[in-house]
């Protein structure tokens, strides 16, 4: 069992999938930090995905501070995963950015955009 | 680049009929490049050139750094290759079947055979001819894997077998990538089975290559556009070639963008269409790229 979770949507690159799947898993303190990461081979073989995939995805994670690679030990989750309630925020803020776009070019307003969160946050 | 598979213009003709036509595969060391393509594109035709069972009628194949008309049994014992349609000696037994093909290969790994025999659940003492299709090639792939292979070939593996037995199957042939030396190319007409498994694609139809890419880059760069119109459009609008299955009605415009980036894209659309009211964008899948294309090219569908 993989300490996080992906749910394979097509259409978008797996290795963003993947990237998402562990920062979720990170934001949501299901993966702690200091928690030592599977190998890329374990998770390529979990997920049944390619070892180049797995790796690009871990590379992207090091590359954010999300996960650090430590000598003798492998990838671990790095302490930023702590990281105060602003930092927390600012991993969402791409995403929170790309879907305000999108609900502008719908025509949606303000009020129906977080009605709609607050809807799926329940869910 | 070196690659681990690469042909130049190679060509295959039976009497008057190009089955492979100018092909020029690139395949990338370290990593699984999905071979696709209709029933009858020549994927296998093209897979037998590689492993010097047919002769080209021109052009050449190199594999790991050597002409595949110079195969021999060091080369090939660096191969491992499985076929839908193999021919297996059915009176065996599992067992027999292993133990026969072990005395083939110097470097034969008893242990990880063992361990992929627990990992597929094969019965030991059934002969082959009794197995379903799927125990078979999963016979067939340890047979092809317990050498340790730095390239393994896989035509169509999954062709007709259920899910959870791809799985078993995807999860044995991931068990090469432990080795530092590893490439896989695996032939399939199933374009969801692939998405998620290969780094990269080639799709070739009626005998010749129509893409080569990253699956990444390509999923990347393919997307759906759909635009709201606040007013119907005037005049026929020019729009770029890189728009496919562009279709306009009244007071909406779809079209299939092949070199989508963020932002640009929809500029585009801002300064053909100034009326649009908004821009949706939507992310394809592999078939759906597929039929974009054929229509394109005029591929014909999977």
């Amino acid at each position: 069992m993989l300490s996080f979770s992906v749910t394979f949507k097509s259409g978008i690159p797996i290795y963003e999938q993947i990237v998402f799947g562990i920062k979720k898993a990170i934001i949501s303190g299901q993966l702690k930090p200091g928690d030592s990461m599977p190998s890329v081979r374990e998770i390529s073989k979990e997920l049944r995905i390619s070892p180049i995939t797995i790796q690009k995805a871990v590379s992207q994670l090091v590359r954010d501070n999300l996960l650090e690679t430590r000598v003798g030990i492998g990838t671990v989750v790095s302490e930023f995963g702590i990281a105060s309630q602003e930092k927390k925020m600012g991993l969402l803020g791409d995403d929170i950015g790309r879907m305000i776009v999108e609900a502008r070019s719908l025509g949606i307003t303000k009020k129906e955009f977080i009605e709609a969160i607050e809807k799926q946050w329940q869910s | 680049m070196a690659y681990a598979i690469a042909t130049s213009n190679l060509t295959k003709s039976f009497g008057r009929n190009n089955v492979v036509q100018s092909l020029n595969l690139a395949v990338p060391y370290n990593g699984i490049y999905g071979f696709l393509g209709p029933n009858g594109a020549g994927k296998t035709t093209t897979i037998k050139m590689i492993m010097n069972i047919l002769k080209p009628t021109s052009g050449a194949v190199t594999v790991m750094g050597k002409p595949s008309v110079e195969l021999g049994p060091e080369q090939l014992a660096q191969i491992g290759y499985v076929s839908e349609n193999q021919d297996m000696p059915d009176w065996m037994t599992v067992k027999y079947f292993l133990n026969y093909c072990r005395t083939m290969y110097p470097q034969w790994d008893q242990k990880f055979c063992q361990e992929l025999l627990t990992q597929f659940d094969l019965p030991l003492h059934q002969r082959l001819r009794d197995l379903s299709r799927g125990m078979k090639m999963k016979a067939a792939l340890i047979s092809s894997l317990a050498y340790r292979p730095k390239l393994l070939i896989l035509d169509e593996p999954f062709s007709g077998l259920d899910s959870l037995v791809r799985e078993e199957l995807i999860s044995g042939f991931l068990e090469i990538t432990r080795d530092q030396d590893w490439t896989i190319l695996v032939s399939s007409h199933d374009l969801d089975e692939v998405e998620r498994l290969a780094d990269w694609i080639g799709i070739i139809d009626r005998a010749e290559l129509k893409i080569q890419e990253e699956t990444a880059s390509l999923i990347q760069r393919f997307k759906r556009v759909e635009v709201a119109l606040g007013s119907p459009s005037a005049a026929t609008v020019k729009t770029p070639e890189s728009w496919l299955r562009f279709q306009e009605d009244q007071m909406r415009v779809t079209f299939v963008e092949s070199c989508y980036q963020p932002g640009e894209t929809e500029k585009k659309v801002r300064e053909l269409f100034p009326q649009e009211s908004s821009i949706q964008v939507f992310p394809q899948t592999l078939k759906e790229i597929f039929v974009a294309l054929a229509r394109q090219y005029k591929i014909s569908n999977l």
